[in-house]
């Protein structure tokens, strides 16, 4: 079509299964369906965008109007866009296990009610467990003749315990989501785990504010390098201006050891198996070696800023896509268990997340343990309760002085531009100097 | 799917679920947007969108089943799944969905001369950009969008209600060095945000922002914009006045009706019938007809709020409390335009620690209440003056227990979302330096 330099189309159709337990009462259960597209064409100079509800596949003339439709939306643009050379390819979808699709829900209900069951205790005041499966047919067309089709599900369940005595009210949070198929069965005892936090958390101190050296687990550390890196390195980010990680490439930000990585290719929750622009992903080292190595693009922020990999473009059904993280992770180091805590000697052991927040152009980040213990002497004491951290991105990343052995994912959402994406973060046990804890409690 | 053949397919809907089930709810919104967004100063992409959604609650003997669709002509299977969903839900006290009341049709979050046009887009952008020139600072990002949107609600009790509304929002990010700042606004009413003033805030924030000092470790008085304060109070205080969560027992005023929970200088009410508020409705998303609700009254919690649901379950009555996120799902507990009242004053003439927003404010605990974020544009102010910036800091502290110590609210207000909020000042915070 004439004035059209390029066009592409993501059609995503599926259903959401949901089933939502309260203190043993089935509240709901059930199926919904959807039907989204968004049809992105480059005219002249920027981006214009159809987002189709319902959209019903078409080709000749109605496709054409479709076309035109965005086309005249793009009049108003300004911006020239140009699009990065890339490779296409799609890897496959691993096979699930067990297809949840092929257990009934009743069934599903069940094993999730036994779950629920798990977290009764006599401290425990509430009780909520909740599983959740969708599953996606994605089709992907372009202007350049690129075409793929897959299908993924991802499926999981969070439980919920809340414990209260006298005026005091604390949770524990479980929650196991994958790629891999059906999921619920045999963790009867997370209904329990987040149980037991609950009612110990009841007993915990609140954590003093001020610089200390802290043991972040494997989940913590994850959304560390999630909020401390990720962000930042997003291509559309630098592109615009609003990251400090800009003109930075090459510069050494973090000691010799430390290497963090985007991986959209690996099989974790944030797993894709092509990005949503046709594009192959690969692994990409943000961080290597301490050093600011490469950027997760977008062809558009390929193009525009250069230094990194695309195939990092995701988006929700019907939403343009935007540049997003998928499996991020901090690579594993050399120290031990043992080694960690006898560095840190006294300081603090943070376990968990509630997630985090980054104002990457100021390079500030803030996130948040569930829980944590006093280390004194190299040793777990007290349990303390609502700690958050805070950090400087140009400075923070100097101070993890030890890296442990063995690196766990965990899967989570991250949002971005009113859309929430399914990722993983990961890391070793870390050890982190000068870390700066907030917390209300006083002596 | 059209409007006018909706109308036609949602009796058809009800007919045949009543075949099956004791009632059926029917919710079907359709509408479209315009939106634009600009890479530093320039626009970078329009998109638009036409939306329509279905969702569909049945009940029957206590057990409540739904289902959802964006392909309206597959009703038919979306009614199916809706009542099979019931089936596996728990039966539940159940007095039935609210019949037809005389119920102003008039809408209150319409405005007829909104254009939801790209070119509208285009000339809300362009005033931002000059606002944006006030200050020395580079505009990173930003967006003005405009929709409009019908909703019905229709049940087998006879209710069938439709309403309008209208929407425009705008954003804009700015950055001076290595100080950001950003400004939002938003209104069902064209008329009623002020787009030069957002460019304007956004590059005064990352300007002024700049070169701050760092802050000791301490406890002090501080000022929260209404910006602040929102992020605060919506993620844990709020929910906590949910019926659902007190009955549930997810809530710290689970004991606390008729006690005093916040300074006696603080009222807070949803007033789902405000002139030109965002979030004014007739009807709940379950059609009861609106009304004002007190929460709290000068510091003294005296309700909660309720959707039918748990209203039958508990033995209360229905605030019509009930909203939908969108099509999909059942209705929930929340609000329609939430309300922090009192007496108001200079807050800003003695010296201070203004906070304009926080960053991580999501991650506070909703039990306890307990938070620790970091500060954003932060600065000293005294005579209403911004001094001098500062640098970074963690403000920590618990969101219930700070309703104690307010002691002063502004004197003007500002829509958030659905909270319509003033400035806070707040004795006693706890704020940690680096």
């Amino acid at each position: 079509m004439p004035g059209i330099t390029y066009y592409d189309l993501r059609h995503v159709t599926g259903q959401i299964t949901h089933i939502d337990i309260d203190n043993g009462i089935f509240e709901s259960a059930g199926t919904t369906f959807f039907n989204k597209a968004v049809l992105r064409v480059i005219s002249k100079t920027g981006w214009g965008i159809l987002q189709i509800d319902n959209y019903q596949p078409c080709t000749g003339r109605k496709f054409d109007e479709l076309l035109q439709n965005a086309c005249s939306l793009a009049a108003i643009t300004q911006e020239q866009v140009c699009l990065g050379e890339v490779s296409h390819g799609v890897l496959a979808v691993p096979a699930m296990k067990e297809d949840p699709r092929s257990v009934s829900i009743e069934e599903k209900s069940a094993i999730l009610s036994e779950i629920e069951k798990g977290a009764i205790h006599p401290s425990v005041v509430n009780r909520r467990a909740n599983y959740i499966e969708r599953v996606e047919q994605v089709e992907f067309l372009d202007s350049s003749g690129n075409e793929y089709t897959y299908e993924m599900c991802r499926s999981g369940f969070n439980v919920l315990a809340v414990a209260s005595r006298n005026d005091n009210t604390q949770m524990g949070y479980e929650r196991e989501h994958s790629i891999h198929g059906f999921n619920l069965r045999h963790h009867q005892t997370l209904g329990k785990k987040a149980a037991d936090i609950a009612v110990a958390l009841l007993d915990a101190k609140l954590a003093h504010g001020g610089k200390l050296k802290a043991i972040l687990d494997p989940e913590l550390a994850g959304v560390f390098a999630h909020e401390a890196v990720g962000h930042a390195s997003e291509g559309d980010l630098i592109q615009e201006g609003n990251s400090v990680l800009k003109d930075k490439t090459g510069q050494k930000i973090g000691n010799d050891r430390l290497s963090i990585v985007d991986d959209p290719g690996i099989p974790e929750f944030g797993f894709d198996p092509v990005d949503a622009e046709g594009v192959a992903v690969r692994r990409t080292e943000i961080i290597k070696n301490g050093v600011v190595n490469a950027f997760l693009h977008n062809r558009e922020s390929l193009a525009a800023v250069g230094n990194g990999v695309a195939g990092h473009a995701r988006g929700m059904a019907g939403e343009p896509p935007l540049v997003r993280m998928s499996n991020t992770f901090i690579e594993a180091g050399d120290a031990t268990d043992h080694e960690i805590f006898e560095e840190c000697k006294d300081g603090i052991f943070l376990k968990g997340s509630r997630g985090g927040q980054v104002d990457p152009g100021r390079g500030v980040f803030q996130f948040n343990a569930e829980y944590g213990y006093l280390v004194k002497n190299g040793e777990c004491t007290g349990m303390v309760r609502d700690v958050s951290l805070s950090g400087d991105i140009l400075t923070t990343l100097h101070n993890i002085a030890l890296c442990g052995k063995n690196r766990k994912m965990s899967p989570g959402y991250c949002g971005k531009g009113g859309q929430s994406v399914p990722v993983s973060d990961g890391a070793p046990t870390i050890l982190l100097c000068d870390a700066v804890v907030g917390g209300s409690g006083m002596d | 799917m059209r409007w006018w053949a909706a109308v036609e397919w949602i009796d058809q809907i009800i007919q045949k679920g009543l075949k099956s089930v004791d009632e059926v709810e029917i919710f079907y919104v359709e509408g479209r947007s315009v939106s634009a967004d600009l890479k530093q100063k320039k626009i970078n992409l329009a998109s638009a969108s036409e939306d329509c959604g279905l969702g569909i609650r049945t009940i029957h003997k206590g057990r409540i089943g739904s289902s959802s669709t964006n392909d309206p002509s597959h009703w038919s299977e979306c009614l199916d799944a809706a009542i099979a969903s019931g089936h596996l839900a728990t039966s539940l006290p159940w007095e039935g969905l609210p019949g037809a009341k005389d119920i102003s049709r008039t809408p209150l979050t319409f405005d007829p001369s909104m254009k939801v046009e790209p070119a509208s887009a285009l000339e809300l952008l362009e005033q931002m950009l000059a606002g944006s020139e006030e200050h020395v600072a580079e505009v990173t990002a930003g967006s003005a969008g405009l929709s409009t949107a019908t909703v019905t609600l229709a049940n087998s009790r006879g209710v069938h209600y439709t309403d309008s509304h209208t929407g425009v929002s705008l954003s804009i990010e700015a950055i001076h060095g290595q100080s950001t700042g950003s400004e939002f606004d938003h209104s069902s009413f064209i008329n009623k945000v002020n787009p030069f003033h957002v460019g304007e805030r956004a590059s005064f924030f990352a300007h002024e922002s700049a070169g701050g000092n760092e802050i000791p470790t301490g406890n002090y008085e501080i000022l929260l914009s209404p910006l602040a304060y929102a992020e605060l109070l919506s993620s844990v205080f709020i929910p906590a006045l949910n019926g659902r969560n007190v009955h549930a027992g997810r809530s710290r005023f689970v004991k606390s009706l008729q006690e005093p929970v916040a300074d006696p200088l603080i009222s807070m009410y949803d007033d789902p019938l405000l002139t030109g508020a965002s979030g004014s409705v007739s009807w709940d998303a379950e059609g009861m007809p609106t009304h004002r609700i007190d929460f709290i009254k000068d510091g003294v919690l005296e309700a909660f709020a309720y959707d039918l649901k748990t209203a039958y379950r508990y033995g209360k009555t229905s605030t019509a409390s009930a909203v939908r996120g969108g099509y999909g799902g059942s209705p929930g507990i929340g609000h329609h335009n939430f309300v922090v009242d009192g007496k108001r004053s200079s807050i800003a003439d003695e010296r201070t620690v203004y906070v304009h927003s926080v960053v991580g404010a999501h991650t506070a605990n909703p039990m306890s209440g307990e938070f620790s974020v970091e500060l954003s544009n932060a600065f000293w102010m005294e005579g209403g003056v911004f001094e001098e910036p500062i640098r970074s800091a963690m403000l920590s502290g618990n969101v219930f227990s700070l309703h104690n110590e307010i002691i002063g609210l502004s004197h003007e207000s500002r829509s958030i979302g659905s909270l319509i909020l003033p400035s806070v000042r707040i004795n006693k915070q706890r704020i940690i330096g680096k």
